[in-house]
């Protein structure tokens, strides 16, 4: 390691003691891990259905995320809306809600007998609350905010100027968006995307209070793991190395090239 | 530049909030600490009531999963008295109970018999309940599919029970506690859940899905005293005035002694 003349020691201690905070939890996990039965463990179908519905679930809620995400951020960056701060406080609450809470505000909200979820029910015969796409609403509730904070703080540090000259030469509004805004979006969407996706995947009180918890359906794999730390402690852990797993495999390779390094 | 006055007022008022709750709260004097199952919530609430009464001492009730209850003691928290759903549970914690011999100025408090562990402190039975506001139902709808049923998971003492007495069931959601199944019920968002005896009996929002009479395979409770503090309390709960109230309760105490 090389040490660039900008880096003060204490500066590098104190990063240093917060890498160690960070991952010694993970390390401890490792260390309590039943790695000899760890292969029959994970070939359970109960893990192997929790691992199923984890992905199906948190992918079909990254792509809800980056439909509904990305506007949303243009617009809270870009367009002078009335109350606009109090527009983007509410977007961020899920973020500080604990997340029980927000699904039992899902369920008076979509639930069968909730605001909307009743006439989505009269109407249309769909109840969300035990469905897989249930779980997926809890999952979008709770990472759609990390996106947009993300998407929306790139869009306010690149500033609008390139958008402006586009447009002054005569560029219409949504070719500018397209032409111009979006490709230099790219990365600032893929750290949104997969910060939102992490947060979908290891979703649990949201879940568990809306969608419930059933094998095969909305059991993912924070539930599992919560299930099964009742009766079985050591596939609780196992399950939690497939949790961790999945996601440094995704987060791994796109950090650097999504995350802009300067 | 001062920019946020707004936000560094608030601060200051959440900070000033904080400093006047923590000047009115009474000092700490709850001498005796009672984790307790999530299901004998309430009814303990009124047992702790009756024994501070009596015998002035504080109680503070900790309440959850029995067996996240039981991982806690285990790890070294300071729990006096343990009252779980799960009487197994009290095996786990046998170094604790060993811990905690008989002291001669508490066998002389309760005239020469101090249990530390009452095996059958109560029995609560399992009920198939609707929400009020719901149709009544019939047997023969615990196995239709198209019915919307919870119950509790296996692994919970309530769900344990639930898989001993009925079997497999086309359940849709395994919540992880009794009471999750009765907000479920209450919210109107099952049709079926197998709930407690004394949750039908305590909540308004639950009905009997149709009469039933009391069966088991049920739960029974379990109390210990994991410390010398907590000894009389365990000899309280099988007075008669405790035995009152856990029937009061709805639970079916066990046998005098």
């Amino acid at each position: 390691m090389t040490r660039p003349p900008n880096a003060p020691r204490s500066v590098l201690v104190v990063a240093a003691l917060a890498v160690a905070f960070l991952t010694l939890p993970v390390l401890a996990l490792l260390q309590r891990a039943p790695w000899s039965g760890l292969v029959d463990l994970l070939r359970r179908r109960e893990v192997v259905e929790a691992l199923g519905v984890s992905l199906l679930v948190s992918l079909t809620a990254a792509g809800i995320v980056l439909v509904l995400g990305t506007p949303l951020a243009w617009v809270l960056a870009r367009v002078d809306v009335p109350f606009r701060r109090l527009v983007r406080a509410l977007v961020v609450l899920p973020m500080v809600l604990p997340p029980v809470v927000g699904g039992t505000a899902l369920l008076f909200a979509l639930g069968r007998r909730g605001l909307v979820g009743q006439w989505l029910e009269r109407w249309f015969d769909v109840t969300l609350p035990f469905t897989t796409a249930g779980a997926v609403v809890a999952a979008t509730f709770v990472a759609l905010p990390f996106y947009v904070v993300t998407v929306e703080g790139a869009l306010r540090t690149t500033g609008d100027h390139l958008e402006q000259l586009a447009s002054t030469l005569g560029a219409s509004p949504l070719t500018v968006l397209r032409r111009v805004t979006l490709p230099r979006l790219v990365p600032a969407m893929g750290a949104g995307l997969a910060l939102a996706w992490a947060r979908a995947l290891g979703e649990f009180g949201a879940t568990i209070t809306f969608a419930g918890n059933l094998p095969g359906r909305t059991r993912t794999l924070p539930l599992a793991t919560f299930q099964a730390l009742e009766s079985d402690p050591e596939a609780a852990i196992a399950l939690s190395l497939v949790l961790l797993a999945v996601s440094l495999a995704v987060l791994l390779p796109t950090r650097d090239r999504w995350l802009p390094t300067r | 530049m001062w920019t946020h006055p707004p936000a560094g007022a608030t601060l200051l008022a959440v900070l000033a909030w904080l400093g006047a709750a923590g000047c009115t709260e009474a000092p700490g004097d709850a001498a005796l600490t009672v984790f307790v199952a999530s299901s004998l919530t309430d009814v303990t609430a009124d047992l702790a009531d009756e024994w501070t009464l009596t015998s002035g001492v504080g109680v503070e009730l900790v309440a959850g999963g029995s067996n996240h209850l039981a991982a806690q003691v285990r790890d070294g928290a300071p729990a006096d008295v343990f009252l779980t759903a799960d009487a197994e549970l009290l095996d786990d914690l046998q170094h604790r109970l060993l811990a905690n011999p008989v002291t001669d100025q508490m066998t002389d408090r309760v005239a020469g018999r101090v249990p530390t562990v009452i095996h059958n402190l109560a029995i609560n039975h399992l009920v198939v309940a609707r929400p009020t506001a719901g149709p009544e139902r019939r047997p023969a709808d615990l196995r239709d599919p198209s019915v919307v049923l919870v119950a509790c998971a296996t692994g919970v003492p309530c769900g344990d029970a639930a898989a001993a007495r009925f079997g497999d069931l086309p359940v849709d959601s395994f919540e992880p506690s009794a009471r999750a199944v009765v907000a479920r019920l209450a919210l109107d968002e099952a049709d079926l859940g197998i709930v407690y005896a004394t949750d039908v009996a305590a909540h308004t929002g639950l009905a009997p899905a149709w009469p039933q009479e009391p069966t088991c395979p049920c739960v029974t409770y379990a109390a210990a005293s994991l410390s010398p503090s907590g000894n009389p309390f365990v000899a309280f709960l099988t007075s008669d005035r405790a035995r009152q109230i856990l029937t009061e309760h709805g639970f079916v105490a066990g046998p005098p002694r």
